[in-house]
């Protein structure tokens, strides 16, 4: 199979995949409401197959961009899609995330009402991102955000029971719908002023700084920044990531956010023109996201929401590495970002799916929707040995501790600001990695309670841990240890990733 | 042969660690074994990497782009290190065995004992300064994990998270000087470095120098960021002798030696170096005088002994600050093993509890009371030899202020110590105490540590041999026994440091006499205890963040109005920024 | 003043975006907010018509007001789904009743 075609067909797959999927499981429902004993329920074997299928045009897809060139073009109408760098970096990152989160459902979303509209929803968020990162139209990248903005909010709001998760929900819905028209806005100025909506049209037309391109480039920040939850748009995410089942928070944390950062950074590589203003209003937000969630973090006495708050703070150290890149033209620092955020994903993911065994052991399999606090974990390590291992590993990874994959991104981000030799910036690391040392303030209390002798009551009459759930949670311990140990592993990813943001910047 | 050597002595240990950890708690008897087995044999490869001491790269492996090349390099100061840390490592490994027995959660314990000795080996072994922060991390994680080991004491628990917090806001001075270097030279290579160090601007060089000064300052556990070791002895004893006596505290001092050549020609760097050292040196003798806890005496005295091989760095005496810290490492884990079984036979750790303890437990005395004549630098005990070498060093072209403190350090340092060992072991029995007699692998740790404690200063020659030979920038003398003995004896430093040692020890003599004025030093004492108000401003910074943290926490009012609000507020500012921007 | 059409549209952009965003501000019943939201969303498509009219590419800028329209259509239904969710859980439509998650 030709490249192009297979890109299309991995565009394509899972909107196909996706009906099927709640149509299979929804008619094993009906047949097994008439029958005497319930059937087992296929949706979700149906999604892990739909993101296997998927899988296997992104492979083909990779193995021509690393024999040939390094970018594939395809075009639906008169709209140009591109497959670079960063497009494999999302797509390898949201498959791989979402293949683990499918398995880790089969457990966790058991028997839960409309199982299948949860995976047929999953695979089409999955669809919708990777497609978002092929976009260089500016109005197409608007779409396949829109529809990442869909399915999530219908994930978030999946426990329609719960009043939290409703009211989840609905501050999710109305905060993105926001940001989304801003977007539009933006897109209207740069359309009125340029009369065209491709990135590199745009890029090539636009031959100096205008007053109207900075004013869309501002729209898209905050636009976009609603769903990147850059500071003050955040304050949907705190609950939207504790409230949504715990797979789709670790999709939510680990891939949906830096969609919305990869769809900004695009946006601004059309708008680069003459100006390095943009590497510095991202530089200005990662002050505002370290030091406010890693604040709103320390004290916070839920879980899932602790975890929400601190990736207000990793977003801050991505967008670093980006204005880094963007304001002093250092190709190693978006290398940087992007590792960070390949790092985060699993990191994070990691953390929210360990978090949610627990949650799911000691509280939602049980038919009870509170909250998992931190005194629930007192001693949890004696019950379950491997999720509170895992979960151990995941937070002293997120707090930047070595030999884990936190502190190797951290620091090539880090290095390459420095690399600057710009004092101002110095500074800035010196300040990112003191929020680093203020995040084990609270990361570090919540592995010692895991590891208390004395458990809590609710962990002896916990249930035990299923092995769907164990599966992923140990993939991603690996993968943070190796990634940790060996940075260079990573360089296929973020090298391309970096060159197709950098390549629009400069002179 | 190095290379494999090198990774063997890191990797065995990491190898022990993983498997202690998978064994499960059930199996107690072959945790023991194993954790025994791995840390002997880490022991017996870093030995042999002695005879493999050389300044060249041995092991490589290279990672581009803003890592470096991760590099190896067995050099004499490093292979020494690496030798102090496996060995008193598989001995308080041995110690365990007795100490732990019973103990829940065996794996964690053994796992985080080896996966330190591993990190602690390949903190003194590598020359990429970036895998050295690594690795530097490493300790402290572990030594953070082991502090808080007893989990469910607060008290456990909080000393654990001061000691990882102080360490790590140290840890990015040395953070901070290693991204500078790579910023200006493109390398992380220490060698290339030390080799040539004129390459960097000399202020980019005076932020590198005082950044490194803060990580070892905080890491050695020197002023001001000396109050996390005495809250660290919640640990396991045979954690304290290891991690915070014998090695992880020393990697401050090694990181100022092993820099040394390249930052003395920085301005203020070497009088600041000392001065740290005097005052944590002073500080921590005056806070050892007054406290009751054996262990936190012990503590304290680390604290003190550190800042005399900080001083010595700081004076130029690379060589004295590394015998020193050879003697200390042997001694001090001696006193903290032979504490260990003490605390570990008589169940509490007040020293105005015990006394009389010398008639029950007579092994324990007579190697504590080796460890405690070598602390207080009583001739013919390592800790004699070393200390004479410091004071020495310190006499010659310092500043003669300096000399005179750490002079009366070595005073209080024998008073201290002689009241300590009073307490426990002579003089009446304060309390029923109900005496375990201590168990056979304890002897075993004890025993050969306790022959250390009388002979390693032996060793001088050969030692200074390694050092001069592997590191070049050093510009270390060679100095066999015989010369180190004669310059000893024949300097008239020793005297006065013999007679200032020998008036430490008759002021605990004729202490009923002099308790008048005792009396009036007494707000000395309560701003000890105060820890001269470093604790309150710990406290202080602490109780700050938690407090703005709370407040902030306001801001999440849960209204959708108020979110809304947000968005327009982010809006306005950005375009206004842009507007003024463009 | 020349009141030309364009001028006239762009006023109305502003207005409607305006008056939404207000209306987010200070309303405490949800059917209002998915109102505000659709006030807003109608300020955009305008804008995108004219840009697409003064650009010479109308229809350009028509198809792409009609793709907001769809995803928009969306939202609006998603969000009064909620609303009525909510007024079954809650009993009220007031958002007051709906900040629980705080903090």
């Amino acid at each position: 199979m030709e490249a192009a075609s297979a890109l299309l067909w991995l565009l394509a797959f899972p909107f196909i995949a996706a009906p099927v999927v709640y149509i299979g499981g929804r008619l094993v429902v009906r047949e097994s409401e008439k029958s005497e004993k319930p059937l087992l329920n296929p949706a979700g074997w149906l999604a892990l197959l739909a993101l296997l299928g998927a899988g296997a045009f992104l492979y083909i897809i990779g193995k021509d961009i690393f024999s040939v060139g390094q970018i594939i073009f395809a075009t639906v109408g008169n709209i140009r899609l591109r497959f670079d760098g960063i497009s494999l970096l999302m797509s390898i990152l949201v498959l791989a995330l979402g293949i683990l989160v499918t398995i880790y459902s089969f457990a966790y979303m058991k028997g839960e009402e409309h199982e299948e509209k949860f995976y047929a929803l999953l695979v089409l968020m999955i669809g919708s991102i990777i497609g978002l990162s092929c976009a260089i139209d500016l109005f197409n990248l608007w779409v396949w955000f829109e529809a990442m903005a869909i399915t999530t909010i219908l994930l978030v709001a999946f426990y329609r029971n719960q009043p939290g998760s409703l009211e989840a929900g609905v501050k999710y819905l109305v905060q993105s719908a926001a940001g989304s028209v801003l977007v539009v806005l933006g897109i209207v100025l740069v359309f009125f002023q340029t009369g065209s909506l491709d990135l590199e049209s745009i890029r090539m037309a636009v031959t100096q700084p205008s007053l109207l391109l900075v004013i869309a480039g501002g729209l898209m920040v905050i636009g976009f920044g609603v769903k990147i939850a850059l500071v003050p748009m955040h304050t949907w995410l705190p609950d939207a990531h504790s409230q949504a089942p715990s797979g789709i928070s670790a999709m939510l944390s680990g891939v949906v956010i830096e969609a919305g950062l990869i769809a900004l950074l695009r946006a601004f590589g059309a708008l680069a023109v003459g100006s390095d203003r943009w590497g510095y209003i991202l530089i200005g937000f990662a002050v505002l996201n370290m030091v406010v969630g890693n604040l709103m973090a320390l004290r916070q006495r839920e879980v899932k929401r602790m975890l929400a708050f601190s990736s207000l703070s990793h977003v801050g150290y991505m967008l670093l590495g980006f204005g880094v890149m963007i304001a002093f033209y250092n190709p190693y620092a978006g290398m940087g970002g992007f590792y960070h955020l390949i790092t985060h994903g699993l990191m994070k993911g990691l953390a929210f799916l360990a978090a949610g065994a627990l949650l799911y052991v000691l509280h939602v399999g049980k038919g009870d929707h509170h909250p998992l606090t931190v005194d629930d974990l007192n001693g949890a390590s004696r019950k379950y040995p491997l999720t509170a291992f895992t979960l151990s590993v995941a937070l002293l990874a997120l707090g930047g501790l070595p030999p884990l994959a936190g502190f190797m991104s951290k620091w090539q981000i880090f290095a390459s600001s420095v690399m600057t030799q710009n004092g101002w910036v110095i500074a800035l690391v010196i300040f990112a990695a003191l929020n680093s040392v203020l995040s084990l303030g609270y990361y570090a209390p919540l592995v010692n309670r895991l590891y208390r002798r004395e458990t809590s009551p609710i962990v002896e009459t916990g249930k035990p841990v299923s092995i769907w759930m164990s599966i992923p949670m140990v993939v991603l311990t690996l993968l943070i240890v190796v990634l940790g140990v060996a940075p260079n592993l990573i360089y296929w990813l973020t090298g391309p990733s970096a060159i197709s943001i950098f390549m629009f910047f400069g002179n | 042969m190095a290379d494999e050597l090198i990774l063997l002595s890191i990797g065995l240990p990491w190898l022990g660690a993983l498997l202690v950890w998978l064994l499960g708690d059930r199996k107690a008897k072959f945790q023991h074994g194993i954790a025994v087995l791995f840390a002997v044999a880490s022991a017996v490869t870093a030995c042999l990497l002695l005879p493999n001491v050389g300044t060249s790269t041995v092991v490589s492996f290279p990672m581009e782009t803003t890592f470096g090349e991760f590099n190896f390099v067995a050099d004499g100061l490093g292979v020494f290190l690496a030798v102090i840390a496996t060995v008193v490592g598989s001995l308080a490994v041995i110690f365990s065995v007795d100490y732990m027995k019973g103990a829940a959660q065996l794996g964690r314990y053994y796992a985080m004992v080896l996966f330190f000795i591993g990190a602690m080996v390949g903190l003194v072994l590598t020359s990429n300064i970036l895998l050295m922060f690594v690795f530097w991390e490493i300790t402290a994680l572990c030594s953070y994990a082991l502090i808080s080991f007893y989990n469910d004491d607060p008290k456990a628990v909080s000393g654990g998270m001061k000691a990882l917090i102080i360490t790590q806001f140290g840890g990015l001075g040395l953070m901070l000087g290693a991204l500078v270097l790579f910023a200006y030279t493109g390398s992380f290579d220490i060698n290339v470095f030390l080799a040539n160090p004129s390459v960097l601007p000399s202020n980019i060089l005076g932020v590198m120098a005082f950044g490194f000064l803060i990580a070892a300052a905080a890491k050695s556990a020197q002023f001001p960021f000396q109050t996390w070791l005495p809250d660290a002895m919640e640990a396991p004893s045979p954690i304290s002798a290891l991690i915070h006596a014998a090695t992880m505290v020393n990697a401050g001092v090694y990181l100022l030696a092993r820099f040394f050549p390249a930052f003395e020609g920085v301005p203020g760097w070497r009088i600041s170096v000392m001065v740290v050292g005097m005052l944590s040196a002073l500080m921590a003798a005056v806070m050892a005088l007054v406290a009751t806890d054996l262990k936190r005496v012990l503590a304290y005295s680390t604290v003190s002994q550190l800042g005399y091989m900080v001083y010595a760095v700081g004076a130029g005496g690379v060589f004295a600050s590394q015998f020193h810290l050879m003697s200390h490492s042997i001694f001090k884990a001696l006193l903290f093993l032979a504490a260990g079984a003490v605390i570990h036979s008589v169940g509490t750790r007040d020293m105005r509890q015990m006394g009389g303890l010398g008639k029950k437990l007579p092994f324990v005395r007579i190697v504590f009371v080796i460890g405690a004549l070598a602390l207080a630098g009583i001739p013919i005990f390592n800790g004699f030899w070393s200390k004479e070498l410091i004071l020495e060093v310190g006499m010659h072209g310092n500043p003669i202020w300096l000399y005179v403190i750490m002079l009366i350090v070595a005073g209080l340092t024998a008073l201290y110590t002689f009241r300590c060992v009073w307490l426990v072991f002579y003089g009446e029995e304060r309390s029923e105490l109900h005496v375990h007699p201590v168990g056979i692998f304890s002897k075993i740790a004890l025993a050969p540590l306790a022959i250390g404690a009388v002979t390693t200063w032996l060793l001088a020659g050969p030692f200074s041999n390694l050092l001069a030979e592997s590191l070049p920038t050093h510009s270390i003398h060679e100095l066999s026994l015989m010369e180190m003995i004669r310059e000893v004896i024949g300097t008239p430093a020793t005297y006065i440091a013999l007679a200032v040692v020998t008036l430490g020890l008759m002021t605990w003599v004729v202490r009923e006499q002099i308790s008048g004025v005792v009396k009036n030093l007494r707000f000395l004492e309560t701003a000890a205890v105060q820890s001269f108000g470093f604790e309150a401003i710990n406290r202080g910074i602490v109780a700050g963040v938690q407090k703005i943290a709370e407040g902030l926490r306001g801001s999440q009012t849960g209204l959708l109005n108020w979110n809304v609000f947000g968005i327009v507020a982010g809006l306005i500012l950005v375009l206004a920024a842009l507007l003024i921007g463009a | 003043m020349n009141l030309s059409i364009p001028v006239i549209v762009m006023a109305a952009v502003i207005g409607l975006v305006g008056i939404g965003f207000y209306c987010l501000l200070v309303t405490r019943n949800m059917i209002r907010v998915v109102v505000a939201l659709q006030i807003i969303v109608k300020g955009a498509m305008l804008a995108l018509l004219l840009a697409g009219r003064m650009r010479g590419q109308l229809a350009l800028g028509q198809s792409m007001a009609l793709t907001v329209i769809v995803a928009d259509t969306i939202v609006a239904v998603l969000g009064l789904a909620l609303a009525v969710q909510v007024k079954r859980r809650l009993g009220s439509l007031d958002l007051n009743d709906l900040s629980s998650l705080k903090r």
